[in-house]
């Protein structure tokens, strides 16, 4: 007769898998069911989305605030390492204050790839799109049709240069640009911009993404005009510094991150201070990372925070600022070794404490353009890579 | 004399493909075993609960497309077996269709459909998911149609039809009690292949945003050091495992049902 | 009693039925069309828009363009020698467990690795790899305790030959249990019988084992080939996207990254996919022949 079938644990099976995937949806723990309803699209509303309340002064987030983003739910962010200005905690600290799910897109993209992200999901309220941004600052002023205003309650301790007057994206934290070296493979860091043509490095020298949409890698090309004949007015010396370590071999075409890093890919990368000293405290020695910020030639860089017109969850995204701009805030960037933008002020309320500060980098002499020099800069090496530098990197030396 | 030459010559290749598949194996372990103790990368690992929710995530996934796979298959191979042999052709061509087209190119065309009215898929987390369902079985269609179709060929489908039809059973009947359970081991390798591929795969997750196993382990390849490396021993370990398994159900098992005679 | 059942339904089948019985299959062709055959409909259309929504050949122009030219040249070369290479390697692994003498256990052991290794893909083989011939790789580091340093003779991971290298991983196993079940097709009394009119083993592999298997084994290869021209996760993995592979090209337009230019993006896609179905198209050929052995 008929063996037994297995049409009947199978039907189970389904069964179940249909209930577990209709309640879960996804890893994270939010109101999945919900979300379409609430999501009444603000996918069309222009600059400020209905409903939203307006933040009041020096107390933080109003309870309005707090309450229309928790009816939403869930916040869609983007690019944000764990590891990058200690986001673990921010993120991890908004969750537990809130209860407001995070729903984290491509960590590793870059600024470029979130600018795209807004775009390309203009119409799109679903999971794809994010709320926030957190691009360098060149990103931030070129896109301004793509994100709304909102002004923090602690607005008026932003420095003026470090945000733009009609509250569409503000400074949140910067670096300085730093060698990460892995001094198990690499006994013998680098010191200065010179070193990195020195034959002992051959292909060793990274930068952290592709200098045509990375705000870290087109930095770093910047950061090196300076100390080759350059000026932060002229950043062609910084292509040509490149074409130079290419043409040495030093080049490794290859994206650094802390996993290639120790894994022996890219020994040496060009990375801001802050993620280089957040990967030596996380290897704890094993291997030992060595981050030095080189002699001449020492540049800071600013990101900064801005809201998509389009965020599917405006009022969350609303109250993840004013959770990132709090003192509490400012300090865990701090404790990711970037210098938070209100730092200044909160030095003088004396908020900081004394050890954190210790912990900050020297980086005096640290130049910081002023946002046209960037965006001459980030234009000129964004379309000049491929043509300067980019033809020899893509097919290194067989 | 020259079969014992001719076989050391074998022994000889087969030494060859073992260094080149074992080699980066080993490395990769070793490398996994850097960490301080040395079997911190794995516990690590283990104690990521990203790690293992986004594992269970596509593993669930993995089901349902194979459920989704065989609902949508098993008539159609069956019917075009039993009544529509012209139609054999070009379903076979549809399911060759996804070899044809690379992955990325699909999941662009079907992000960029399902992402507007008149189906947007894409606005919600169940849509974005079911999407994900569909795509993957796109993907595994050429997998699971021929296991199917190998598993109905070895059987006698017009004999179990009509036996079953002159008892009173329907189509459904048929499929669920009489089909599925005699093409059970045919099955069993294409399941294992579609759950294989959605568990690894990487571009169709994450241009969709899900949490699934593959964009978990690109993170990991680029954030920690010696975690994707332990993770990397694990999957292999595991999937290699399961394979063993499959094979050995494969042999122990009686594939076939018998009838006709005096029951 | 089954027989007489079947004979009479044959004979009482009316052809006006045919079209009824089609319905059967209405949905599975939904399916196809929803989710197959749209979307490639779509990136057809989209492949003559220009970004601003303008209908253009100007794409179609782009592709003969260097730079394209040079990305599916590269594809194409990397494909190729990973199938003839994965080809050659496949169907000799295969027939050494099979019919080589060997112990049967090392058949299955190597065929159930195989599936597991065929799906091997993307980080985790790209990490392998950095780990055996990378900078620090143990193999490289073994050859430099010998004296000869791969890197310093401009060998690097992250080339065309590096990457050549990685894709093997995936096509031997694929090739492996490609061919299996042709070599399990040789009759042992074929062997037998060329033996026993003399010839010699190279006699029998010329005249009877490879014409035999010929158009499987150059079928198979043709998948290989299809199967390294469309990965995707390995080399970006490995190469963060700097080797103008098609795929990864593809990726890059269609992601916005640089250019921005998704029209040509698409219109890579169909490049792509004349290269595959040209492949397959050849592979489903070679495969009637193969099959006239099996009968």
């Amino acid at each position: 007769m008929t063996k037994h079938t297995f049409a009947r644990p199978l039907t189970v099976i389904a069964a179940l898998v249909f209930v577990v995937a209709a309640c879960g949806g996804g890893a994270t723990p939010s109101p999945s069911a919900s979300a379409p309803a609430s999501a009444a699209p603000p996918a069309s509303a222009p600059a400020s989305a209905p409903g939203s309340a307006p933040a009041s002064a020096a107390a933080g987030p109003s309870q309005e605030l707090i309450d229309a983003a928790k009816a939403e739910g869930n916040l869609t962010t983007i690019a944000l390492p764990h590891d990058w200005c200690n986001y673990e905690e921010a993120l991890q600290s908004f969750k537990d204050k809130y209860g407001i799910a995070i729903n984290e897109l491509n960590p590793l993209g870059s600024s470029g790839d979130e600018i795209e992200a807004i775009k390309a999901n203009q119409n799109n309220p679903g999971p794809q799109a994010p709320d926030v941004v957190d691009v360098g600052f060149s990103f931030g002023e070129d896109n301004k049709d793509l994100f709304q205003p909102y002004k923090v309650a602690t607005w008026d301790s932003i420095p003026e240069a470090a945000k733009s007057a009609d509250g569409i994206w503000y400074g949140d934290y910067y670096g300085v640009m730093s060698f990460t070296t892995n001094k198990a493979i690499v006994a013998n860091p680098p010191k200065d911009w010179a070193d990195l043509l020195k034959p002992e490095y051959k292909g060793q020298v990274s930068m952290d993404g592709d200098p045509r949409t990375s705000n870290q890698a087109i930095q770093a090309v910047y950061a090196s005009a300076l100390a080759n004949g350059g000026s932060l007015d002229n950043a062609q010396p910084g292509l040509d510094f490149w074409k130079k370590v290419v043409d040495a071999g030093n080049f490794v075409p290859v994206d650094a991150n802390p996993g290639t890093i120790v894994q022996g890919a890219t020994p040496i990368a060009l990375r801001w201070s802050y993620n280089g000293l957040a990967q030596r405290d996380e290897t704890a020695g094993n291997p030992e990372i060595d981050v030095t910020v080189p002699a001449s030639g020492r540049f800071g860089g600013v990101y900064v925070q801005a809201i998509s017109k389009y965020a599917p969850h405006p009022n969350a995204a609303k109250l993840w600022m004013e959770h990132l701009y709090s003192d509490e805030g400012q300090l865990m960037w701090l404790k990711g070794y970037c210098n938070p933008i209100r730092y200044d002020d909160m030095v003088e309320r004396g908020v900081v404490p004394a050890d954190l500060a210790a912990k900050l980098p020297d980086s005096t002499g640290a130049v910081f353009p002023t946002p046209d020099q960037l965006k001459a800069a980030t234009d000129l090496i964004t379309k000049g890579w491929d043509s300067t530098v980019g033809v020899d990197v893509v097919e290194p030396p067989q | 004399m020259k079969r014992r030459r001719t076989t050391v010559a074998w022994w000889l290749v087969f030494l060859l493909g073992l260094l080149y598949f074992f080699i980066p194996l080993y490395a990769t372990l070793d490398f996994s075993m850097r960490a301080k103790p040395p079997f911190a990368a794995y516990t690590n690992s283990f104690a990521d609960p990203r790690f293992l929710e986004s594992l269970l995530y596509s593993f669930v996934v993995g089901i349902l497309t194979v459920v989704a796979s065989l609902a949508l298959i098993v008539p159609t191979a069956y019917w075009v077996h039993l009544k529509v042999p012209r139609a054999r052709p070009i379903v076979e061509f549809v399911t060759l269709l996804p070899f044809v087209i690379p992955a990325i190119v699909l999941v662009f065309g079907l992000i960029r459909i399902y992402k507007e009215p008149p189906l947007p898929l894409t606005h919600t987390d169940l849509g974005s998911n079911a999407l994900l369902v569909f795509a993957y079985v796109v993907l595994s269609l050429p997998y699971m149609y021929r296991a199917v179709d190998v598993g109905l060929r070895a059987i006698d489908i017009r004999t179990l039809t009509e036996a079953a039809q002159s008892m009173g059973a329907g189509w459904a009947t048929i499929l669920l009690r009489i089909i599925l359970p005699n093409i059970r081991v045919a099955l069993l390798s294409g399941a294992f292949l579609t759950v294989a591929i959605v568990i690894g795969e990487f571009t169709i997750a994450s241009y969709l945003a899900r949490p699934a196993f593959g964009p978990y382990l690109s993170l990991l390849g680029n954030s920690k050091a010696y975690e994707p490396a332990a993770v990397a021993v694990i999957s292999f370990a595991l999937t290699w495992l399961a394979m063993l398994i499959i094979a050995a159900i494969g042999r122990s098992s009686r594939t076939r049902v018998e009838i006709g005679g005096a029951h | 009693m089954a027989t007489t059942m079947e004979r009479g339904a044959s004979r009482t089948r009316p052809a006006r039925r045919l079209p009824t019985a089609w319905l059967g299959l209405v949905p599975f062709f939904a399916f196809t069309f929803l989710f197959i055959i749209a979307p490639v409909l779509y990136l057809v259309a989209g492949s003559f828009l220009n970004n601003e929504g303008q209908t253009t050949l100007q794409n179609y122009v782009d592709l003969t363009s260097e730079n394209t030219q040079r990305s599916f040249l590269l594809s194409i070369e990397i494909s190729v020698v990973t199938a003839i290479a994965g080809g050659i390697g496949g169907f000799l692994l295969a027939y050494a467990v099979i019919a080589g003498g060997l112990p049967r256990v090392l058949r299955t052991a190597m065929m159930t690795f195989c599936g597991v290794a065929s799906n091997f893909a993307g980080v985790p083989l790209a990490l392998a790899f950095l780990f055996t011939i990378g900078q620090l790789g143990i193999i490289t580091v073994l050859l430099k305790n010998f004296g000869i340093d791969p890197y310093a003779s401009g060998f690097t991971i992250y080339s065309k030959v590096g990457l050549e290298i990685v894709y093997l991983y995936f096509q031997l196993p694929l090739m492996v249990l490609i061919i299996a079940p042709a070599i399990d097709g040789l009759k042992p009394e074929w062997r037998e019988a060329a033996e026993n009119m003399g010839a010699s083993s190279y006699d029998y592999w010329r005249r009877v084992a490879l014409p035999i298997l010929m158009p499987t084994i150059l079928g198979s290869m043709i998948l290989l080939f299809g199967n390294a021209f469309g990965a995707y996760a390995t080399a970006y993995q490995l190469t963060s996207g700097t080797l103008p592979i098609v795929p990864v090209i593809i990726g890059a337009q269609i992601r916005g990254d640089v250019l921005h230019n998704p029209g040509l993006g698409y219109a890579m896609a169909m490049g792509m996919v004349v290269v595959m179905a040209v492949s397959i198209g050849l592979y489903t050929l070679l495969q009637r022949r193969a099959e006239r052995w099996r009968r």
